[in-house]
């Protein structure tokens, strides 16, 4: 897949997942933590940027890793990121974004991070995808 | 049902847990006696302030545990990390805490919920790091005590579960979510407790109210105002939490609590002094908060090695001695008085980071600091030479039952990035990097020693291929009861560790068992359903733990 389609096709979907959201906003109130009226913002740059995965993977080590999903995305509760192919880019953004609570906690990171430093970490997570 | 009636049903099984209490099953020595109080009670986190999570009852044996069944099962609804509570047990009614701090008070003999107490938490909690848990509640003075994961201390009417006051004790949007995920304790008239926040970028503290009031009563800053012990401004995000259940000496109105780690974990570039008093155990006088004496077990903590975890009281020479294990893999035992040291031993079997510990003066033998730009590797990892899941003192073996588990990390130090630090939920980890790994020439493993407290010297030990992360529990019957990570709960002889008794739950153990009496019938209840980020942590070494099921059950038990 070349730089120019995939851009194209995470904006696309991007669309899809803004309307959606839209419509949720509409059938129930949005909570700050959930945070489903902020809609997903496109990355600012092509997320197989080695210079900008590296930048994820600083982040992914300095938090993520710490206690969740372990070195190089092998290890944790959640499954593992190495190797992994079936993530779409925007339901990783979405999760990282908001967090999700199952039996286990992932704490939300929306109001902390930029979209732009989120779309590091998710170039990281696809980089690993392919490792 | 309507209030009257669920009271009219209560009242009546007060006054029959109380009417019938002389039928109730023996206590194996007179009453009184240290350890042995209440027996047919859990009154409170460890049973008693000793903390030997000690059961005098002695109806349940090793020769008929093989008889236990199921009598209920009690199950809160929601499994979001699990059942982390040690259960109280009062006069046949249970008080125990689920997810989202639900309080339920539960017949202990039928397992039906008497009134649940549900409350309305500060969107805030969605965002922390310690979501969800709670490890128990406190009940004394007619009321049942929580700490939130809001930072609140809240009290309810134990007979009807009704809110009396509520008390908000933190900030938790400016201190990184500070909650209490251990119920608080009473000293007298005073509840206290601590708060998470050994790994945030906070300066922690143990707060105090009137447990009738709700009032303030008093603060304990962790953070000792002295320059050379934290240079600049580095104690004002120094950690140093104390996150643990304390126990209180009401003869001397002592309070004994530990402290976590100093904070960023590893990078201690900027707090280069003994950062007092993280990681020590403290006795402060429960009507002022005053500061008896300290005993720092980690000068200068670069290895979120805490000291927070239970003091046991046992005896040394016909004096009261604390034994203390902290997650750095040693054991400080000393004068319950005034913590002068009678020993240091070492716990885990794989410590890298000192020499050794001068049993003499405690102080640390040539330890080994992380680095910036440097991959250390360190034994024990950050969860410790044993989670916070407590051990169990049996006084008729003389042998203190504890989990260990062997498992190290390699971390690469770095100063966090500001960028990092805006979320409530972040962590001061203090890291560029951290993996958990194997110990040299060994595989990662879990344990469950008995051991002599003042010595360390073992008596039986069992190999687990997962470290267990339930506390244990000890009856008077010869017995020592805990649980796996898978599920699977065992009954072991207190005296040879073999396996007398086992269940599968389905779903692993991370609570505290608690046994008690109603109505002449011993029970043993297990908080079953895998929770916490210690499992999640933990699976970068043991892979397995991924696929292991949530869940959350109380489990009760009794003889046929």
């Amino acid at each position: 897949m070349t730089q120019e389609t995939s851009r194209t096709t995470v904006a696309g979907r991007l669309t899809i997942t803004a309307l959606v959201m839209a419509f949720a906003m509409i059938s129930a109130a949005p909570s700050t933590a959930t945070a489903t009226d902020t809609p997903i913002v496109a990355p600012s740059f092509d997320l197989t940027d080695p210079a900008r995965i590296a930048v994820g993977k600083k982040r992914f080590n300095k938090t993520c890793a710490g206690y969740c999903h372990g070195s190089d995305g092998v290890g944790g509760r959640a499954p593992d990121f190495k190797g992994r192919t079936d993530l779409p880019d925007e339901e990783a953004y979405r999760t990282i974004f908001h967090g999700r609570r199952t039996s286990d906690i992932m704490p939300p990171w929306g109001e902390a991070f930029t979209p732009d430093q989120i779309w590091e970490l998710v170039a990281y997570i696809k980089f690993l995808g392919t490792q | 049902m309507t209030a009257s009636r669920k009271m009219f049903r209560l009242s009546a099984a007060l006054l029959a847990g109380s009417a019938l209490s002389f039928l109730t099953a023996a206590p194996a020595m007179a009453q009184g006696k240290a350890g042995f109080e209440d027996p047919n009670n859990w009154p409170e986190y460890h049973r008693t302030s000793n903390a030997w999570r000690f059961s005098p009852l002695n109806q349940v044996t090793r020769e008929n545990v093989k008889k236990l069944k199921v009598a209920w099962v009690h199950q809160p609804g929601n499994i979001t990390h699990g059942l982390q509570a040690t259960p109280i047990v009062i006069d046949g009614v249970m008080y125990s805490i689920s997810a989202n701090n639900n309080v339920w008070a539960i017949d202990a003999a039928t397992g039906k919920t008497l009134w649940n107490y549900a409350p309305k938490l500060d969107k805030i909690v969605d965002q922390v790091f310690y979501g969800a848990a709670s490890r128990g509640v406190t009940v004394g003075r007619g009321k049942v005590f929580l700490g939130t994961l809001d930072g609140r201390f809240i009290a309810l009417d134990q007979k009807t579960g009704k809110e009396l006051w509520s008390t908000q004790l933190t900030a938790p949007k400016t201190q990184y979510g500070a909650l209490f995920s251990a119920p608080p304790q009473l000293a007298g008239n005073v509840l206290f407790g601590g708060t998470t926040g050994g790994d945030q970028p906070i300066a922690g503290k143990i707060y105090a109210v009137n447990a009738d009031t709700g009032k303030p009563a008093w603060t304990f800053d962790v953070i000792k105002n002295d320059p050379k012990s934290w240079p600049g401004d580095s104690g004002k995000v120094g950690g140093g939490s104390a996150w643990m259940p304390g126990t209180y000496d009401a003869k001397t109105d002592t309070i004994y609590i530990g402290t976590s780690n100093a904070a960023p974990d590893y990078y201690n570039y900027d707090r280069k002094g003994d950062n007092l008093y993280t990681a020590s155990l403290l006795a402060i006088e429960g009507k002022t908060g005053k500061l008896k004496w300290h005993r720092q077990e980690v000068p200068n903590d670069s290895w979120d090695y805490d000291s927070a975890y239970e003091a046991l009281v046992v005896q040394k020479d016909g004096k009261d001695v604390i034994v203390h294990l902290n997650k750095g893999g040693f054991v400080f035992v000393m004068d319950k008085k005034d913590g002068a040291l009678e020993n240091v031993w070492q716990f885990s079997e794989n410590v890298n980071w000192v020499k050794g510990i001068d049993p003499k003066t405690g102080a640390l033998i040539d330890p080994i600091y992380p680095e910036v730009d440097k991959v250390k590797t360190f034994c024990p990892n950050l969860l410790g030479a044993r989670s916070w899941n407590h051990g169990a003192y049996n006084p008729g073996t003389g042998l203190w039952y504890s989990h260990a588990m062997e498992v190290c990390n390699e971390v690469v130090a770095g100063k966090d990035d500001p960028d990092n630090l805006k979320a409530v939920s972040a962590l001061s980890l203090g890291i560029e990097s951290i993996k958990l790994v194997a110990p040299p020439n060994s595989k990662p493993h879990g344990r469950l020693d008995a051991r002599d407290p003042l010595t360390g010297k073992v008596k039986w030990s069992i190999k687990y291929d997962m470290p267990p992360l339930s506390s244990v529990l000890t009856t008077a019957g010869g017995l020592v009861f805990t649980g796996d990570l898978e599920g699977k709960i065992f009954g072991y002889d207190a005296d040879t560790g073999k396996e007398l008794w086992s269940f599968n739950s389905g779903s692993g153990l991370r609570g505290g068992p608690v046994s008690y009496s109603v109505k002449g019938k011993q029970y043993i209840v297990f908080p079953t359903g895998l929770g916490s980020h210690a499992p999640g942590f933990l699976a970068g070494a043991f892979p397995q733990i991924k696929d292991l099921p949530g869940g959350a059950a109380l489990i009760a038990f009794t003889l046929e």
